[in-house]
Parts: structure tokens; sequence; C-alpha cells
């Protein structure tokens, strides 16, 4: 050890303190700094090897047909163009569906929606890629597309069969129910429009191998896809990705398509093929959340207990089945939110339309279940006559309960962070101030709700709970990390890094994070459902156990004394011996010993979820592992002249059981709440009547901007442990807080209801733009067209 | 040849395609990928760059939408990158901030926020002691998209970063040293660039750029480009000839009335929605708070008001203000001058009344005196960086409670940009009250036959229209402007 990098603090000064960065405490993400001085290296930022050639599809223009002409002699003599396929190219499988079939990589002889690829062509630049494209003749035999969900429910047009899951005898609960409401509620899809588009970039390898740089949340999946679809083994494909753009569920599946024709191209060629979508293309070619058409009807009585509900969900999954059936099944699982829905059926329907196949996106269809509660609820207090909040309390699951699909209510302090909340935001008395200003107020009225969010943590497909890691220590005692979770901006590789340094009670500038890549890890799950820290934390707490325990054992053997006599703290091993005297060896000089007396310093280790199963036959069992908690009070102004509207304050309280990094968890509390919020208010996905998306740029699709944002806005964590035996008893954070947007809504609709003195409860369908605020003002003044 | 300064670099080069953006150029030819692709339309703000412009002052910077703007733009100026502003362990206290802040999470939006922020520190912290207004760091911040933060950290990023050690970026831009240009001596009949058959002119005054359309009339006029800089991002169009109307210091000119032009206001055409957001803000209190509205700050510092007006889109923001006020043009080219009411403009769907070798000089409007008002409304699906739903714009002359004349002109709401010619008649003439405007909002459907859209249906454009109307006199009669 001669020579020690200048990164590197002296080892005396770090026995003096405790290890820095450390899990439970702020820490900056990993890329900070690169992040702002634009050098963290997305894969469109990657040096170019010499030669490289760019990919563009060539897409549908109608919704459904046979294509019975396909002349792409235009596309090929255009400038620049290198070669030009379509799926009669494709080597081996066409189908690149994640676990039903359909999915296809170019459309092979029928178009099923406005924008399907069709070819594909490679040029020495993109943009003469995207303008060969435009020189295809092709013509097609146009059929009867499906359009819409009620089209598709009118048709029996679906994906997937329909899902029941049922709980008592709810006829018998409604027909002796006082009173009931139903309605129907249309809540409209979302697209992701994370920053970066989707971007591959294929290296030809030896004997038709190749290495994917792959902008995806599931690389492992990418590379098995990309194997079938070039027709070699899957340990002919490397799929790798230091980090995306953001991802938010789009780049869960949607990613191998893009990574599959520039593998195809680069092992035809033998050349280096980057596939970009631009914005205009990632918007037409790939999914978005589900629209959902929900349709209730739910008994209580008159306090406003609910004594049963039946209720049908309808998602709109576009032409094949991608991840929707479990998407449509998340919406199932959260249609009771907080409440007990006691005698309920759940009825979920996967829509088979001739538009892009939705995907995964934050929430996974429980933001489109959760939402109909909230407003279930907000309709029954409006019934009966009292404050949402109050009829809230009344329907609370309890202790020892069971929800509808099984699961026991256990660790249920829900109600105890919604009282923390209604007492911190103050909520009484600005209820009282609210009423007060709209009894004055003609033109201008506000707004108040406080929901909650109660959101399952783990896969529901069981098998997907498993997480790999791979751990290095190199002989200076830096540590090189690597496990099956990818890094889109949530900070995950930040988390995991941190549980290592918290293990070793090293520095965490002693532990390096590394590009996920299935060479080091094989067979991960996508990282999604919010369980990227849950199950690679403990994957790399497994390998970090066995390692010390190595160490341990080593220094047992080396200093002869007993395993309890060994510990690890301030970046070093304290060693006690018998005269009780410790002996202080710094981290590095002690790996160090440890290598000369030939200890393995490397091994994996490896998770899975406990305690969880499912029954899909029977629609019963324990599919998630514990829930996430958390409730948000929102406060809104509407110009009931224009349906304008302000969101004047917002109160979150956000459970994250004992948090990993409070900064990364506030974060993404904040992030998911202005996205969940944007999702109800200005993100309007549209559809003209030909099946074209309308809403297909930046310019006519608005996510929220930094003047959208509530103008109070106060996010505290409920820092109590998980019971639940989670890293650290932290609990997951990436999708629960979406729901949070939900209170914005809520409190829309009840500026709106102010309007008929809360006597009326307004049809609103999502999003909630000042159209649809000013189409429910007239509605409820009674001056509607 | 262009020549240009890149994070103190001088940098020149003759074979960029005149159609070539500052985006491209810079992350395919030089490499410097620290500015990103979001959306190449300058709606989301990844691709944000700090451009620097010699004046009497120095350098004076300002943001852009590098994804839309040609190289052109860039010619003897000064661009600045967010791995130019600052280094690992030295970074500008724009990044110092995001970091200290947890600002970043995905990153990629990222570097855009640093420019857009290192550009309001450049312009407002380095010679001010006083904290920055929550409206200053809006206005800087609304062109960036981010989807992962919720912006809160980013605020408070942006409100933090004046407490930070002080940092100039002009002595970035000068490290190679700065070097003087004389725009008199450039030849201008030359093209500045020229390749593949492309070229693009550069005239600096008003009678070189008549002398370029003279020999090239079928010649596509880029002032701001905010616009016309989507059929080369998004459509893959290319121009054979292109001439800059943005460096002709004449039609950047705001003249008050009193000034030249007699009792009028003048504005060149090629007044930035940013200019003009000051030059109004006294006069035209309504219009200004509208020009805070229009696309955003990179938009703002790179769109015209002749781009707006001239492009006759039915959904651009300030024709009908324009309209309401009664505004005329001048027109200039190979035909000579000539000046023309607004409202006789418009001849049709993105149709106007100019000639081939004409172009758009100035725009003029008088000044509002006694009983004289405007009022703006613009509805959107999102407040900031959005296009209209529906433009509204209404100026009223009341004369002891008598409305002597009206005139309402909205946007959105047909074909072109178009007076309410039979609700203004319902106006005019009648008393200042309620009543009159209820009952002139009936006739708004005679006027206005509107599309459904992506941004509102038919139905909404004509309800909110109508219910404008009413919020209109509402609001005058509560400021007694007009009462």
């Amino acid at each position: 050890m001669s020579f020690t990098s200048s990164k590197v603090t002296p080892w005396e000064q770090r026995r003096q303190r405790p290890a820095k960065g450390k899990s439970g405490k702020e820490l900056a993400h990993e890329s900070a700094e690169k992040h702002v001085l634009g050098t963290a290296v997305y894969i469109d930022d990657m040096p170019e090897v010499d030669g490289t050639l760019h990919a563009v599809v060539g897409k549908s223009t109608i919704p459904c047909g046979e294509i019975t002409r396909l002349d792409l002699s235009g596309v090929w003599a255009s400038p620049g163009v290198v070669d030009v396929i379509t799926v009669k190219d494709i080597p081996g499988d066409i189908d690149i569906s994640p676990a039903f079939t359909g999915d296809l990589i170019l459309a092979d002889g029928r178009v099923e929606f406005i924008g399907q690829a069709l070819f594909a062509v490679v040029a020495e630049t993109f943009d003469q890629a995207k303008r060969a494209v435009n020189a295809a003749v092709v013509e097609y035999k146009e059929e009867e597309a499906i359009l819409d969900v009620k089209e598709a429910l009118k048709r029996d047009s679906f994906v997937n069969p329909t899902h029941t899951m049922t709980e008592g005898d709810v006829e018998a609960a409604l027909q002796s129910a006082p009173l009931s409401v139903s309605g129907e509620m249309y809540v409209r899809g979302q697209e992701q429009f994370y920053l970066e588009t989707q971007i591959s970039y294929a290296l030809p390898g030896e004997d038709g191998s190749v290495k994917v740089f792959s902008s995806t949340q599931h690389p492992s999946e990418v590379q098995k896809l990309v194997a079938e679809v070039l027709d070699v083994p899957v340990n002919y494909v490397q799929v790798e990705v230091r980090r995306m753009g953001g991802g938010f569920g789009g780049k869960e599946t949607q990613a191998a398509q893009w990574s599959a024709l520039a593998a195809v191209f680069a092992t035809r060629l033998n050349r280096p093929v980057k596939m970009r979508l631009d914005r205009q293309d990632d918007m037409v070619l790939t999914g978005k959340r589900h629209d959902f058409l929900n349709r209730f009807k739910i008994g209580f009585n008159e306090e406003g207990v609910i004594l049963g509900a039946d209720i049908e969900l309808a998602s709109f999954c576009g032409y094949s089945a991608d991840l929707s059936d479990a998407i449509t099944d998340r919406a199932m699982f959260h249609v009771d939110n907080a409440y007990n829905l006691h005698d309920c059926r759940v009825i979920g329907h996967r829509c088979r339309t001739n538009t892009v196949s939705n995907t995964a996106f934050r929430g996974f269809g429980g933001p489109q279940g959760m939402i109909l509660a909230e407003c279930m609820l907000d309709d029954i207090a409006r019934a009966v006559g009292k404050d949402p909040l109050d009829v809230r309390k009344l329907n609370y699951y309890q202790e020892g309960e069971h929800t509808h699909y099984g699961q026991p209510i256990e660790d249920y302090y829900l109600p105890e962070l919604i009282a923390t909340l209604e007492k911190n935001c103050d909520y009484r008395q600005r209820r009282a101030d609210i009423a007060e200003f709209n009894k004055t107020s003609q033109w201008k009225k506000r707004g108040l709700a406080l929901t909650p969010v109660r959101f399952g943590i783990s896969f529901t497909t069981t098998f997907l709970n498993q997480a790999g890691a791979l751990i290095h220590i190199y002989t200076d005692g830096s540590i090189h990390l690597n496990h099956g979770g990818t890094e889109m901006g949530q900070g995950l590789y930040t988390k995991v890094a941190q549980v290592v340094a918290n293990e070793f009670a090293v520095d965490i500038d002693m532990v390096r994070v590394s590009a996920t890549t299935t060479d080091k890890v094989p067979n991960t799950s996508a990282t999604a459902a919010s369980s990227g820290s849950d199950l690679n934390g403990k994957a790399a707490q497994n390998a970090c156990i066995t390692l010390k325990k190595r160490l341990v054992d080593f220094a047992v053997d080396y200093f002869k004394v007993s395993a309890d006599d060994v510990r690890f703290e301030n970046n070093h091993i304290v060693v006690t011996g018998s005269d009780g005297k410790e002996d202080w060896v710094s981290f590095a000089e002690f790996v160090n010993l440890a290598y000369v007396n030939r200890v393995s310093l490397s091994t994996t280790g490896f998770y899975k979820t406990p305690d969880i199963h499912y029954d899909p036959k029977a629609e019963r069992g324990k599919p998630f592992l514990y829930y996430a908690f958390g409730a948000t009070c929102a406060e809104v102004e509407i110009d009931t002249l224009t349906g304008e509207y302000k969101i004047l304050r917002a109160d979150i309280l956000h459970d994250v059981g004992q948090s990993l990094n409070p900064a990364i968890d506030i974060g993404q509390v904040e992030g998911a709440f202005v996205q969940g919020t944007g999702w109800l208010t200005s993100e309007e996905l549209l559809w003209d009547d030909r099946g074209r998306l309308a809403s297909a740029s930046a310019a006519t699709y608005k996510i929220p901007t930094s003047v959208d944002i509530p103008q109070v806005f106060n996010v505290e964590l409920f820092n109590r442990p998980a019971a639940a035996d989670t890293i650290y008893h932290s609990k997951a954070v990436g999708e629960p807080p979406l729901m949070h947007g939900i209170a914005v809504f809520c409190a829309l609709r009840d500026a709106v209801a102010s309007v008929a003195d809360y006597k009326v409860s307004p049809q609103l369908d999502t999003p909630a733009t000042p159209e649809r605020i000013l189409n429910a003002v007239m509605a409820c003044q009674g001056t509607a067209e | 040849m262009i020549r240009f300064n890149l994070n103190g670099r001088w940098i020149e080069s003759s074979e960029i395609d005149p159609n070539c953006t500052i985006l491209k150029y810079l992350r395919t030819n030089l490499k410097q990928v620290d500015v990103k692709e979001g959306c190449a339309a300058g709606d989301c703000g990844a691709c944000t760059l700090m451009l620097g412009e010699m004046t009497e002052h120095g350098i004076e910077y300002r943001t852009i939408n590098s994804c839309i703007a040609l190289m052109a733009q860039v010619h003897n100026r000064y661009l600045l990158t967010p791995s130019g502003i600052g280094r690992p362990g030295n970074l500008h206290p724009a990044q110092q901030a995001m970091i200290d802040t947890h600002g970043s999470q995905c990153g990629f939006c990222t570097p855009g926020f640093i420019m857009s922020m290192a550009n309001l520190y450049q312009n407002a912290c380095i010679n001010e002691t006083q904290a920055l207004t929550d409206a200053e760091i809006h206005a800087a911040l609304s062109g960036n998209l981010c989807r992962c933060t919720g912006y809160r950290p980013i605020i408070d990023a942006a409100k933090q970063m004046a407490e930070l050690p002080r940092v100039d970026v002009r002595d970035i831009s000068a490290r190679s040293g700065v070097q003087a240009f004389d725009p008199a001596a450039a030849d201008t009949a030359e093209a500045l660039q020229e390749k593949d058959g492309h070229r693009l002119f550069m005239p600096y005054t008003e009678a070189q750029l008549q002398a370029l359309l003279k020999a090239y009339p079928d010649a596509r006029l880029w002032a701001g480009g905010t616009d016309i800089g989507l059929e080369v991002t998004q459509r893959f169009s290319q121009f054979d000839t292109i001439i800059c109307v943005n460096r002709i210091p004449e039609l950047a000119q705001c003249l008050a009335a009193g000034q030249d032009m007699g009792d009028q206001l003048w504005l060149g055409a090629g007044v930035t929605f940013s200019q003009a957001e000051t030059a109004l803000a006294d006069s035209f209190p309504s219009f200004a708070q509208l020009l805070h509205r229009i696309g955003s700050r990179q938009i703002r510092n790179m769109g015209t008001l002749g781009g707006n007006i001239a492009n006759a889109s039915p959904i651009g923001d300030t024709p009908p203000v324009f309209l309401a006020l009664a505004a005329t043009l001048e027109i200039d080219g190979i035909q000579g001058r000539r000046e023309v009411p607004l409202k006789d403009f418009y001849l049709g769907y993105k149709q106007t009344v100019m000639q081939p070798g004409e172009y758009l000089r100035a725009i003029r409007i008088s000044p509002l005196g006694a009983g004289e008002s405007l009022t703006t409304y613009k509805i959107s699906k999102r407040y900031d960086d959005d296009i209209s739903a529906v433009m509204f714009a209404l100026y009223l002359n009341v004369q002891d409670g008598l409305i002597t004349e009206a005139r309402l002109a909205c946007g959105g709401m047909a074909a072109t940009p178009l007076l309410a010619a039979k609700t203004n008649a319902a106006l005019t003439g009648k008393p200042f009250t309620l009543e009159t405007f209820t009952a002139a909002a009936a006739c708004i459907e005679q006027d206005y036959q509107p599309l459904s859209d992506v941004r509102a249906s038919d139905r909404y454009r004509l309800q909110v229209t109508r219910n404008l109307l009413t919020k209109a006199f509402i609001e005058l009669s509560q400021k007694g402007e007009a009462a």
C-alpha cells in the first residue's frame, strides 16, 4: 500500500468519527455533481464508436387493417440509408411480449394501431433516417377499429379474461342498505414523459453476440427478448444501463423493442447501431398509463357507514396484453384504499382497443382504483350531509379485518397518521374558514380535501420478488457494488450504497456503484413496483453479511479471539483481545491482510421476499408484504367563470418506515405528488376519432411547471419503523406518494360542490382541466347547456 | 463562416449547414453532450444554454432553447454550457445550491435548469444584495420541465444560490479574449453559411435586408425561429435560403409615443417578447402581464412580436391584443413601404396580405388615455408555457359611464385572430353595466364558430369567452377604471 488515492481521506482521521453517509442519513444523490455539470452520461451521451448508424421506424397511419402493399424502394434510395428491414428479416422470434403474447417487434401483415412500427431503417445520420421513412409507400385494407373502452366492452374485446374478486354477499348488502349512490367515472391515462426518451445502443460482438446499452428498467428482460429476436442463447447478449433520464414505468417493458431492433441491425451489418426515439416518436410509439372506465354502486347507512359495493373497472389496454393483466389487478386491489367495503364485488375488464399498448406507470393501476374509492367516499359524505373526513373516519379498516382479496389488516396505523395530519394542518379551522369564504365570494370558490393513501408493496406476481447483488472488496478497502436494480433518478444506487457502507461501517466514499449489467447479476426483476431498495437493499445486505462473516472468521483465526470480540466501527475493524485491549485496524489494512491470507473478498447476495402468496384463480391471498401509508390535505381555489384554478396549499404526511435517506425520500414524495397532481389536472391524453394520439407533443400535453405546485407546500415523513422485516425497517417510496395528488382532485370537486351548497356531488372525470371544472360548475348551477 | 465562443474558446467553421441547430452542432459535431435534447421543440428546456452578446455594458446573457435555434444565432456571440461554468470541486453557485437542496433526481433536465438559474444569477444576483422573489424565480424556470422532483428543491436552490460566493461567468467567456466585431465590415451580400445548396444571409441594416430580398424574394425570413424552428426539428425540413432578420438594430427598437413617431408607440417587428415585457410594463400593464405567460423565458428571449403577427397562426397570443388596440403595421420590401391596419392583415388560415419580398417592419399602437382600458385573459390547460385555448383581449373606451368604443378580439376562436364585430357593436354606445356585457355576450356565437381540438371543445371556447366578458366587467368595475 504505497499509494493512496487523494479521493480517500486518511484512515487515522476516519477512526476519530462515525462513518459518513451511512444508511438513514441525508446524503446527496451519488450522481448529483455530475447532474449539475451535465457530465452524467446517458446513453446518447456515450462516445459513439466510429461507424455508428442510426435507426428509425416507419409507422402505420391507420388504426386497424391489413397491409396490402409495403413498397420500400424509396426508403432504400434515400440519402444515407444503409439497411431497411421488415418483420421478415427478423432472425428469431418476432413476438416480444413480456408475459403473454401479441406484442410484435414489427407489424406482421396487419396493423393494430396508428403509429405501429411497420419497418425499420438505418442511415448514417439520425436526420437521414427520419427523412427516409417518409419515402415508404404503404397501402392498407382498412378494417373497423375499436377505439375506446365502451366500444370494447360492447364487443367483448379483451386482451385477457375478466377477473372478479368477491367478498360476502353484495346483492343482499346493497338491497338492505338504507342508502346508496351509483355512478360512473372516466379516469384518463397519463404519458410518462421521462425527459430522456427511449434509447438503445447496440455494439456487435463475436459469434453473433451483442452488447446493448439500453435505457431500461428491466435489463434482464431486454436481454432475454433480444436473444429470442436474434435466435441466439441468452448468454450471447449483454445488456447494460448506468442510468435513465427518468423511467416511471415507461421503460419497464417498452424499451425492449428498440433494443431488439438496434441489435438486429448491429448483428446484420456488424456495425454499432443507435436507436433513439425522438419525442414525437416516443409519444406515439410507446404505451402510457391506462385510462379506466369505473362504474360503481355503493350502499351505506344514514351515518355514512359503507355496507356493500359493486364495482366494475374497465382498463384501456390498447392492442396487446403487455402488463395490462397485472395493472388491472392492482386497480382492483386498491379500490378499497383505506376503507372496508364489506360485502363487495370488484370486476376488472381488460379492454382491447386499436391503440398503442398501454403499460406500467408509477402506481401501476393502483391510482385508477384508489381515486374511485376517494370519490365514492365524497359522494357518501354529500349524500348524508357530513364532512367528507368524518365519513372517511367511519369507514377505516380495523385491525383483524381483511381486504376483499383476503389479506389480513395488520400494523394499520393509517388512522393515527391521518389524525396527526388533520391536527397539524388545522383541517377543522380551515374547513370553517373556507365555508365562510365561499359564502361571501361570488366568483371564486375554495375547496378542501384530506385523503389517505394505502398502497400494497410487492410484485403481485409473487416470483418476481427476488433480487441479487454482487460485491467485491479490493485490497485497498474500496468496495465495488453491483445489483440488479436500475437507477432512474429515484436514488436507488445511493440508498443501496448506504446500506453497504452501513454494514461495513465505512465511509460512503469507499463504496462505488457500477452500471447495472446482466453479466454481473443475472435473472433480475424489473426495477418496478417500488421494490428497488426493498429487494436490492436486502440482497446487498446479504452479500455484506456473507463477506463480513468471512472477515470475522479470518480475524478469529488470525487474532485468536472469539467472533464476539470483532466488530466493524469507524472505518476500522476493532479486535478486543483477552486482556480487554482494543486493536484498531483500518478497513484497508485489514482487508489486505485477509487477502494475503487468501480470503475470498467477492460474493453475491440474494433475497426473496418472505411470507407472500396469492392464488390468482381464487383471487385470494396475501399478495403484499406490507402497505405504505400517507395522507394529504389540499386546498384549492377555482374561478367559476373560467374553470381555472390554483392549488393554494398542500400538507403531506407520508410513511416510509424508517427512512434510508430522508432527503431522497422527501424528493420522491414531492415529485410523486406533483406528478399525480399533473395526471389529475393539466395532463390530458387525447385520441382523435381516428384513433390518432392528439396530445402527441410537449406543446399539447402539459405536465406541471414550477408555478403549478402548491403555493404553500409542507411535506413530512411519518418516521415509524416498519413492522415487516424490510431493509432496516424502511418502506418502499416510489409509487405510493403519487396518489397524494388525489387530494387535489377531491378538493377541486369540493370547490365545485360548494356552488350547490354541497348538496350535489359533481360529475367530474379526470383530468380536471379548466373546461371540465367549468362544465361541472355549470351542472351544479343548473346552467349547463 | 460561423465564429463563436464556447465556454471561453473561440471556434470557427465554414462547414455548418444553415439548417443546423445549435443543439445538434454541439452534441453531434463538437461532442459537447452536457446539453440535452428533451423535446426538440422548445417546450421542455433540457437544451437551455446561456447566449452572451457583447454590449456597451460588457457581455450580456440570456437563455435560449438551443434545440430550435440555428447556429447563425451564435455567430460572434458567446455560449455557455453547464460544464463550462463549473468544474468538479469548483461549482457555479447555481450548481452548488442544486446539490445542497437535492434538486436533481434523474438529472436529465438538470443541465437546462442550471443554465436558467445561472442566467438568473448572472443578471439578478452578482450586483444585487436583495433576495430573488418567487416571481423572478418562476419566470426564469417556467420553461424548464422536471418530471422527477416536483420543483420545490429547485426553487429552494434558486433562492439559496444568491447566498453563495460570487461568480461572474463573463470571466469564463472572456478566458481567451473578447473579439471585436464590426457589423459594418461584414459583406452581407455574401452568404454567412453555405452548404449542400443551402444558404443563410445575415443583414445588419434594413437596406441590406431589402437588397437581399430583391435578390432572393422567396427566401425564408428567420426572426426568433420559435415557430419555424420546429419545421427543421419536427418535420426535418430544410430551407434552401434563409435570411436572418434578428440582427437589425432598427427593427429591434421600441419607441415611446412622442419619440419620432408622433402620438403612437412604435414597436419594431424584431422586438422580442422579453424586450416587450419591459417596454410595455408601464403603458400597457395588462399586455405586459400577458407577455409573462407567452412560452417561457427562453422562448420570450427568442420570439419576436413581428414573428408572432406575421406567421398568422390563429393561436398567437399577441395578435388579438394588437387587434383590440387597433394596431397599424408597417410593411416594407421590394415594393416599397406601406401601412396596413392589422384588422385587414389576415386573409385566412396562415395567410396574410404580405407578398414575397416583403417584411414586417413595425407595429404601431396608441397609448391609452383617460377612460380607455385594455383587459387580456389567456385560457389554457397549464398556466405557464402553454398555448391558448382562448386568447381574449378587450379594449374599451368609457366616458361618463357610456362605452364609446369597444374592441374585443380573440385568438383560438377562428381561422385567424379576429375582432368580434357583432359583440363590439352590442357594447358600443351602451352604458357600462353588467346588463350591457351580458347582452353583448349573446353575440359571441355570431362572431365566432370555433373548432374542437386538443386544447378545448368548441362549446367551452364559446362559453368561456362569454364568461370572460362578465369577468372583464367585474374586474374593471372593481378597479374603478371605467366606472
